[in-house]
């Protein structure tokens, strides 16, 4: 009987091909492309400690979120965010097996800034309206990102965002009652959000990425897509965004800083100023605000917990 | 650290929403055991829905069906005698008959109170 293994490189990737188009699952186990492999490995990774390092800034206001009912909202949220990049690293560790590579490498690919983490979570949270307009509109950039890869061609990875899709509806309604909550409390509340908007709206916008590679000279969109692995760019992601989230913005009275911002009806496009891109690109060499700080924090958690590895891992004799 | 690969067990994880449904896949996860591995199934994948049971498979012990045996797997569609499909004249025959076909629906609707 000939063996699938004795099959050319060629067929196999013209076989694979053929699968993917055929909107066909691509398990862990199956042959794959290294380039697909590779691409994968990127975007998960990231995902996942995107996940990780996403909670650290929340996780900041557990203790001064203001009632026993928001603090136990936003640590539900904390949770769920760390069972994220649980789920998430679990994939990448599956396809990292031809490499004998696990999460530990990956913990330390992130602290040497080989892995980077995603470009929000690198932001200043000042005040609670921060962390509500987190829940509501960073979570609501990340549904539009990943609700589009849940049909992606890699099978764990689409099982996985099922279960993340769903949690993050509960996250987008928890920031969406906390800035309801100040929109409809005092003038200070109210000019509490107003000034986190104007904080968070160029990293809202840089939050997809920039619109072609030209800006920062590399980028994964034409992979990803080719793949199958999700279906839109960057730009599609940022104009969903705009639909769904400025009427809503408008309509509890905030402004949205940037007074270019028209919708072309002949395009159905937004027409808005661009966020400054050289700051994107400090930002994803861990430049950003608070990039740095939050490394180093969950480098300190990494070599303070570590005692709970080595009692685990000891052999016993 | 250097006794991580060997010490982690890959788990896959089965659970159920009520006592008479069936068991369906979770995900899988790192542990060094299987009663770690059942309280982290909880905090990972139970933190909303109803659960009535857990199961914890290492992965060593599933039988996995690789590139070549999954082709195998492929139906011919020449088995009508097999399934209901192939029987599906019977519904105008019933008819001619005056009597309405005993299908699926109604054979599995069978089995409470007579009504």
């Amino acid at each position: 009987m000939a063996s699938f293994n004795t099959v050319s490189e060629e067929n196999q990737l013209t076989n694979f091909m053929q699968r993917i188009e055929a909107g066909e699952k691509i398990e862990a186990d199956d042959w794959m492309p290294e380039d697909y492999r590779q691409t994968l490995i990127k975007l998960i990774s990231m995902h996942g400690m995107s996940e990780i390092m996403g909670a650290l800034p929340e996780k900041e206001w557990v203790p001064k979120a203001p009632s026993l009912y928001r603090k136990l909202g936003i640590m539900a949220k904390v949770q769920d965010e760390m069972g994220h990049g649980q789920l998430l690293l679990r994939v990448t560790e599956d396809l990292l097996k031809p490499y004998d590579k696990n999460r530990a490498d990956l913990m330390q690919d992130l602290f040497n800034g080989d892995l980077k983490f995603h470009n929000v979570f690198h932001m200043e949270t000042k005040t609670w309206a921060d962390a509500g307009i987190i829940g509501w509109l960073v979570d609501g950039a990340a549904i539009i990102t990943q609700t589009d890869m849940l049909k992606a061609s890699y099978g764990p990875y689409a099982r996985a965002l099922q279960r993340i899709c769903a949690e993050e509806v509960f996250h987008a309604q928890h920031g969406e009652s906390i800035i309801m909550a100040l929109a409809e409390g005092t003038e200070q509340q109210k000019a509490m959000i107003q000034e986190a908007l104007n904080r968070w709206w160029e990293p809202l916008l840089m939050f997809f990425g920039p619109a072609s590679k030209e800006t920062t000279g590399s980028s994964k969109q034409d992979l990803t897509i080719k793949y199958k692995i999700r279906t839109k760019t960057n730009e599609e992601f940022r104009q969903i965004f705009f639909d769904k989230y400025i009427p809503r913005i408008i309509s509890l009275g905030l402004t949205i800083p940037d007074s270019t911002l028209r919708y072309d009806k002949d395009s159905n496009l937004w027409s808005y100023q661009q966020p400054d891109w050289n700051e994107f690109k400090k930002i994803i060499k861990n430049q950003g605000q608070r990039s740095e700080a939050r490394l180093n924090l969950r480098r300190h958690s990494y070599e303070y917990n570590s005692w709970v590895r080595d009692a685990l891992s000891a052999t016993i004799s | 650290m250097n006794n991580e690969k060997t010490f982690y067990h890959e788990y896959e994880i089965f659970s159920k929403r009520t006592p008479s449904s069936a068991f369906q896949h979770q995900f899988s996860l790192l542990a060094p055991n299987e009663e770690m591995a059942l309280i982290m199934a909880q905090e990972n994948f139970m933190r909303r829905e109803p659960v009535a049971d857990i199961w914890i498979v290492n992965r060593k012990h599933i039988k996995r069906m690789n590139a070549e045996e999954k082709m195998t797997l492929g139906r011919l569609e020449n088995k009508e005698y097999r399934t209901t499909k192939g029987y599906g004249y019977l519904k105008k025959k019933w008819r001619q008959y005056e009597q309405e076909m005993l299908d699926e629906k109604e054979i599995l609707s069978w089995g409470g109170e007579r009504k």
